[in-house]
């Protein structure tokens, strides 16, 4: 599916890759480098083939807090909140990033390789008096990441830069339904902007031409999900499954357990009690090799596939190869007092040490 | 080095040294663009034997492995190990400073079943190359 940007990409020669059906950019210099320029400076990304969704209705918010894990109605409007969205099963149907605009309007950003589904499954959940609306169609939607955002958002001389952390707002000029958010996937401080094609690209316009003055690069998907594994988010599709929950992926942090009660719940806790739940670590090598998605874990002391590798990389500010990976609980429970584990990368085992997350200080972490 | 290159269909380079039986190995300007940033190859041992398009090395970049095939059989005489502190020369200088390693080639009939120049212009034209 085209999206608008494509052809400023194209102009600017970046290598392109498919996205979950979408054409966007991979890198447009070097993914090592746009990673850097992010960390050190700023970086612009085009994520508009991420869904953008609006509930509408009396009762919304309360509606749409049965289905996620955090809780949204403890959240004044205009914050936004990271939860997942579980099945009735307690496995996960998408993470998200919602905010109340309203009593009665729920903004809500949504992965794109799980846009249609989404809204399916919120569709069948809300009752027939609150509308929802799939804002994404034509739309645009950038982030722009990096210690260096704040001066850049100024740039566009509407106020931004006075935003606190994770507040959203839900116009520009006369155009509604947008979403201006100082959020990210990358650790570091930066704005994240969705909207129709004809508000957000003058956006885009300005961040271009001026940005690069103060250090902002154009940065593409490689980039982006370097940058979001040092930081140890997960991605949908990788540590986030149908049959994996928030507990096993260690994103405790995002469910309210004292909250009104949610769909999935139940099976959520009831998942948690099983002894032989996998969990979710992160890993660094001690020797040289990158280790991908599907490496097999190894136990050393007996040869035994013990896990499989979600996400892996290579970083320069980890020091080499890292990455996420499901491991059984028993070994899991040894990784982490120190043992050591085998990757197996192109049939050799590659000896890793385990990690906590983040792997790196990003912006927002730092002390 | 002035003799002429030659390529495979899976982007890498062959060129005499001087001696038609000695050939050093890389990989296009194509190719490393499609692999972006190298992070680091897992180099031949000197000595190993490898029949003309048996994988002889591995590149591993921050996107993806690829394996290097011999475009030629032979024996493993020398290896790059300037890219193995600097991998990013196979990016930035792959017909020169970013080769990969030598072979002392077992039949240089095999010479003529390779890509001339203009063959593998023609080959990225027609975007029918595999491999990478």
């Amino acid at each position: 599916m085209a999206l608008p940007l494509v052809p400023y990409h194209i102009k600017r020669l970046a290598r392109m890759t498919d996205f979950h059906g979408y054409l966007l950019p991979l890198s447009f210099s070097s993914i090592l480098e746009e990673a850097k320029a992010v960390r050190e400076a700023a970086g612009l990304f085009d994520i508009s083939h991420m869904g953008h969704f609006l509930v509408k209705g009396p009762g919304a918010r309360q509606a749409i807090n049965r289905l996620i894990t955090s809780d949204l109605e403890a959240v004044p409007l205009g914050k936004s909140l990271y939860g997942l969205l579980p099945n009735d099963s307690g496995g996960t149907v998408d993470d998200l990033i919602l905010a109340s605009s309203g009593e009665e309007d729920v903004h809500i950003i949504v992965n794109a390789g799980n846009r249609e589904e989404d809204f399916a499954w919120i569709r069948s959940h809300l009752p027939p008096s609150l509308a929802l609306l799939d804002l994404s169609i034509g739309q645009i939607a950038l982030a722009l990441q990096g210690p260096a955002s704040q001066r850049i958002v100024s740039l566009l001389s509407r106020g931004f830069e006075t935003m606190g952390r994770r507040e959203v707002r839900f116009s520009i000029d006369s155009s509604e339904r947008i979403w201006v958010s100082r959020t990210g996937y990358t650790g570091e401080d930066g704005w994240e902007f969705f909207g129709p094609a004809e508000a957000i690209l003058p956006i885009y316009r300005t961040l271009s031409e001026k940005g690069p003055d103060l250090g902002l690069v154009q940065a593409g998907l490689g980039a982006r999900d370097l940058l979001r594994l040092e930081m140890g988010y997960p991605l949908y599709g990788q540590e986030l499954t149908p049959e994996k929950t928030a507990f096993d992926a260690g994103l405790d942090f995002a469910v309210n357990l004292r909250k009104a009660s949610f769909l999935g719940k139940e099976q959520m806790l009831e998942k948690m009690e099983d002894p032989e739940r996998e969990r979710l670590t992160g890993f660094v090598l001690t020797e040289r090799g990158i280790p991908r998605t599907h490496c097999p874990v190894i136990d050393p002391s007996t040869g035994r596939q013990v896990g499989e590798v979600t996400s892996g990389g290579h970083s320069p500010r980890v020091g080499g190869g890292f990455g996420l990976a499901y491991t059984d609980p028993s070994f899991f429970k040894d990784f982490l007092k120190g043992k050591e584990a085998g990757i197996e990368i192109h049939g050799k085992i590659h000896r890793a040490r385990f990690s906590s997350r983040p792997f790196v200080p990003g912006g927002l972490t730092k002390k | 080095m002035s003799s002429e290159r030659r390529y495979t269909p899976t982007h890498e380079w062959i060129q005499s040294l001087g001696d038609p039986s000695l050939m050093r190995i890389g990989i296009t300007d194509f190719a490393q663009k499609e692999i972006t940033d190298v992070v680091f190859v897992e180099l031949p041992k000197i000595g190993k034997k490898v029949p003309q398009g048996a994988e002889a090395a591995i590149i591993e970049s921050v996107k993806a492995a690829f394996s290097i095939y011999a475009p030629m059989g032979g024996e493993v005489v020398a290896v790059n190990s300037a890219i193995e502190s600097n991998p990013a020369l196979v990016n930035s200088d792959p017909y020169g400073a970013g080769w990969i390693f030598e072979l002392r080639v077992d039949d240089p009939a095999q010479w003529n079943s390779l890509l001339d120049e203009k063959g593998y212009q023609a080959l990225l034209v027609s975007g029918t190359g595999g491999g990478h």
